[in-house]
């Protein structure tokens, strides 16, 4: 039995939205054509509801009320000393910066210069060159059904092309800020395209901030594709860190990893209405290492989903995946993390752990650990845990003095201190608790 | 060689024709025609005698599953099937099968010595024609299960055919059957409730403790319920009682669609422990044939202080699609879940529970264990859910699963939903190889590598075989090295 279904407003209003600015999107004939098949293929799929397992506890077509119009932030008045409150507590790191705003890029609010061993163009200037957007356009094969991807190609209007040089040691961290401003409510594709050369090294921060005073209402929807040469070493980080009162925010990060690499990826989410994290990891090389973590934090009526595939398609790989959630009010997480080992992948070691904090009665944490795995040859296991503060650690804290809300927040923080621990990098991870400490004090 | 291999081979030669590919069957007994319409269901409910009330239930149960799909999402594979081309009724009457035991396979009878089942069981279980009577007359079972129902009468415990409890107890089934597994609960439910056979039915009165371990073997003369069972168990205020389903042996049954439904219903301080050993026909060395075992199972914790025990022993079928789940209804009602799953050739195993915490300080317990071998697949799938209002639900999770060989595959997928923050969830999933060292250490001590894996696996799945009745206990064990026969090497 096929029932037609009905297209919801957002949807609607994303198909038009498209067919009214496909001309002013950058790009030669060739991303003309791949931006039309995705808007194509997005009116085929329509938004993901939970109907479709993958989506089951986020379902898109009811919590998408409206597709915001995509408003470039080129011109927007802003200055550096904006982009520095507006980052807060990355400022403290010395990195090389890349400035976006709603989705365009802006060398004004950039770091001058560039860094040995480092090239970054905007993808919106490279995307006239048909090399280059080959290369923007080939990292997400098989990604047919995925319509937030899709809706992210039709749309996308710039993004950092970033190139670490094989066996370049980048001294500073990378920062690719994206920041909402304005009083308009707007909805950003943003991709970046990072390629970490052979042996290279690398640590790479994407933050999605927002300005004070920006509208409450915002859209984001970014798509990653990392690339990690073999024996290269990257850190990787993401934070989705707003302030909004209705912020979406749909991300999407497709790994490939080479041989005996290391892919250290970290996510921080906070103060995002609806998030969808959908991380994806192909070990393309042996004897690589994975390193998977991150924190979301929600309030209010939240909503945070985390989901992940690491597929072990070749031997001798190691994965560890650490995800750790804070949840109050009526916030909901979700983490869905799955490790496919194929018949092939022996010798496969892979752990993975989520857990939950459940701060307030009405807060709901739904996880779907799922191993999936064809090789005997094979050390793997994942776990879950939710449950409330403990009483008992608190007990302990108040009867050494330390008051109620104190020792709260210093058991909170110990609690996801140990995923943000291990970004192994001093200095982000100081910028990391910075972020979360401001999300607790609020 | 695939292990089960040898029960396999004897199967298929005792009654080869039985176990082609498809559906048909050449019994020559009285049966309802090919296909499912009112008509059909019907003939059904004449031919058991059923009161009108039944009947309607029945149609009622139909005319959902006709609006039903059926369902894909387990990770089980087969040839779609032809739901009209069955038989939904045919009198159990067994004229077929072997003369006497000197015509059944020595290889068969070799795997019941090693289960060490007696003779005359080893009978009735391969199919020997008049095999009962034989028992009867030469065991004097008849003996044995009167003596047994004489003390069950005197307990006021109701243990008997589920057709006879329509009849004879018609407010019980009326009250109870379709509460816990509702009529349109899910595709193969419906079914059930529209064309089941035959099964058991039981019935604890307040406050007794079920003097014995009931189990279906002692219904032997009611064994053959065909292929649509239904159970009802009904655990009355304050009662206990100890189901056993299935026995260890390979069963050999003419059917290859199962679809059961069992229902227990604990009130107030009642526990049920039901124990389950399935060891139907797994299909050939190329996976063809082999039984489809799509069952539900779900136990409702209704009184204050209840608990249901649900263990499994799950090593037959080709196809087996089984969540024996838990609704934690009453306050501080338990849950537990106990499962060795092994698969092995080409079978399909997509099993797991599902445990639904509604009252206050209910509690529940996961174990389970799989095995792969060959080229079997072999899935977990759970759900642990904690309602708004359960405050201080506890689970404890813990799959494991074991994988032999490179072909087969092991999959966990679990699902863990807390609605309210007090409740506490623990949930962990490992999967491995037997290790080299303990396979050397074993085989170093003299035990040959078939052995070795016999032992550790059971060392594996030792949790689990602890919740077994003692009888079956032992049984099982054995079970386990056969399943695994040829697995290694």
């Amino acid at each position: 039995m096929t029932v037609a279904v009905m297209k919801t407003k957002a949807e609607q209003s994303f198909a038009e939205g498209f067919n009214e600015m496909r001309a002013t999107l950058p790009g030669s004939a060739a991303v003309r054509e791949a931006r039309e098949g995705a808007a194509r293929r997005f009116e085929e799929l329509g938004l993901p509801h939970r109907r479709i397992e993958e989506w089951k506890y986020t379902d898109l077509r009811s919590a998408v009320k409206e597709a915001l119009p995509a408003r470039s932030g080129d011109k927007l008045a802003m200055t550096i000393a904006d982009v520095i409150v507006a980052i807060g507590p990355l400022a403290q790191i010395d990195a090389h910066r890349i400035v976006f705003v709603n989705g365009a890029h802006r060398p004004d609010l950039s770091t001058p210069g560039s860094l040995a061993g480092l090239e970054v163009e905007s993808l919106a200037s490279t995307l006239e060159d048909a090399q280059a957007t080959e290369f923007a356009l080939s990292g997400f094969a098989g990604q047919d059904s995925n319509a937030v991807l899709a809706l992210n190609t039709a749309y996308m209007s710039d993004g950092a092309i970033v190139r670490v040089h094989a066996e370049a040691e980048l001294e500073k961290p990378l920062l690719l800020v994206n920041i909402r401003a304005g009083a308009q409510p707007c909805f950003a594709a943003v991709r970046n395209v990072l390629e970490v050369g052979a042996k290279a090294s690398a640590r790479i921060v994407e933050a999605f901030v927002s300005l004070p005073g920006a509208a409450g209402d915002g859209q984001i929807n970014t798509a990653t594709q990392i690339n990690v040469g073999d024996e290269a070493r990257l850190t990787h980080v993401k934070i989705a860190a707003d302030d909004g009162s209705g912020v979406t925010h749909l991300a999407n990060w497709f790994a490939r990893l080479g041989k005996a690499c290391e892919y250290r990826g970290f996510q921080l989410t906070q103060g995002v209405n609806l998030a969808r994290n959908q991380i994806q990891v192909a070990f393309d090389g042996e004897d690589a290492k994975l390193d998977l973590s991150g924190v979301f934090l929600g309030r209010g009526t939240d909503h945070v989903d985390t989901t992940l595939v690491v597929d072990h398609a070749v031997p001798s790989c190691e994965s560890r995946e650490l995800f750790k959630g804070v949840l109050d009010g009526h916030s909901r997480g979700i983490f869905q993390g799955k490790i496919i080992v194929q018949a092939v992948a022996q010798k496969t070691d892979g752990k993975q752990m989520s857990q939950a904090l459940l701060l307030s009665p009405d807060a709901e944490f739904d996880s779907k650990p799922e191993l999936e795995i064809f090789a005997d040859d094979v050390v793997c296991g994942h776990g879950a845990t939710c449950a409330e503060l403990d009483k008992d650690l608190m007990f302990y804290c108040q009867s050494r003095g330390i008051p109620t809300d104190v020792a709260r927040v210093l058991l909170i923080e110990s609690f996801i201190g140990e995923a943000v621990a291990l970004v192994e990098d001093e200095a982000i991870n100081e910028a990391l608790m910075g972020f979360a400490r401001d999300w607790l004090s609020k | 060689m695939p292990a089960v291999g040898s029960t396999i081979e004897q199967v298929k030669e005792i009654d080869v024709d039985k176990y082609k590919y498809g559906f048909e069957t050449n019994i020559e007994s009285v049966r309802a025609p090919k296909g499912l319409d009112e008509d059909t269901i019907r003939y059904i409910s004449a031919r058991k005698d059923e009161p009108a009330w039944m009947l309607e239930w029945r149609l009622d149960a139909y005319e959902r599953w006709k609006t039903m799909q059926e369902p894909t999402w387990a990770r089980v594979h087969y040839p779609r099937i032809d739901f009209q081309d069955l038989y939904y009724y045919s009198a159990p009457k067994s004229t077929e099968g072997p003369k006497s035991l000197d015509e059944v396979d020595p290889e068969l009878l070799a795997t019941y010595a090693k289960l060490g089942i007696p003779l005359n069981e080893q009978a009735v279980l391969a199919g020997v024609q008049g095999a009962r009577v034989a028992v009867d007359a030469v065991f004097d079972s008849v003996s044995v299960v009167t003596t047994f129902k004489d003390e069950l009468k005197k307990a006021g415990v109701i243990f008997c055919s589920i057709s006879e409890a329509v009849r004879n107890h018609p407010e019980l089934v009326k009250k109870y059957l379709g509460s816990v597994v509702p009529k349109s609960d899910n595709f193969y439910a419906s079914l059930n409730s529209a064309v089941f056979s035959d099964g058991s039915f039981v019935y604890i009165p307040e406050g007794v403790r079920c003097p014995m371990e009931l189990s279906t073997y002692f219904r032997i003369n009611d064994m053959q319920t065909g292929q649509f069972e239904r159970t009802l168990i009904i655990a009355d205020k304050g009662s206990y009682v100890s189901y056993l389903e299935g026995c260890t042996a390979p069963m050999r049954d003419q059917n290859q669609l199962h679809a059961a439904v069992v229902e227990l219903v604990a009130l107030e301080d009642a526990e049920i422990k039901y124990s389950t050993v399935q060891n139907w026909y797994p299909g050939d060395k190329e996976g063809k044939g082999g039984i489809y075992n799509f069952v539900t199972k779900r136990g409702d914790c209704r009184g204050d202080n209840s608990k249901i025990s649900w263990t499994q022993v799950e090593t037959g079928s080709a196809i087996t699609w089984k969540y024996p789940s838990c609704i934690l209804r009453g306050d501080n009602s338990r849950g537990e879940f106990y499962s060795i799953a092994i698969s092995n050739g080409y079978q399909q195993v997509d099993s797991g529970t599902k445990m639904i915490h509604l009252g206050k300080n209910t509690s529940s317990r996961i174990i389970s264990k799989g095995i792969a071998a060959g080229h079997s697949d072999n899935t977990y799938r759970g759900l642990v859910s904690a309602h708004r209002k359960a405050t201080n639900a506890r689970n404890f999770t813990q799959c494991d699963s074991l994988l032999i060989g490179n072909k087969c595959g092991a999959h966990t997928v679990p699902y863990i939903e807390a609605k309210t923050s007090t409740a506490h969830f623990e949930h962990e999933a490992t999967t491995s190889k037997i290790s080299d060292d303990k396979l050397f250490y074993c085989m170093q001590r003299g035990l040959s590598e078939e052995e070795a894996v016999t032992l550790i696996v059971n060392g594996f799945v030792r949790d689990v075989l602890q919740q077994l009745p003692m009888e079956f206990m032992a049984e099982t064990q054995k079970l386990i090295g056969i399943s695994l026969e040829g697995s290694v090497g």
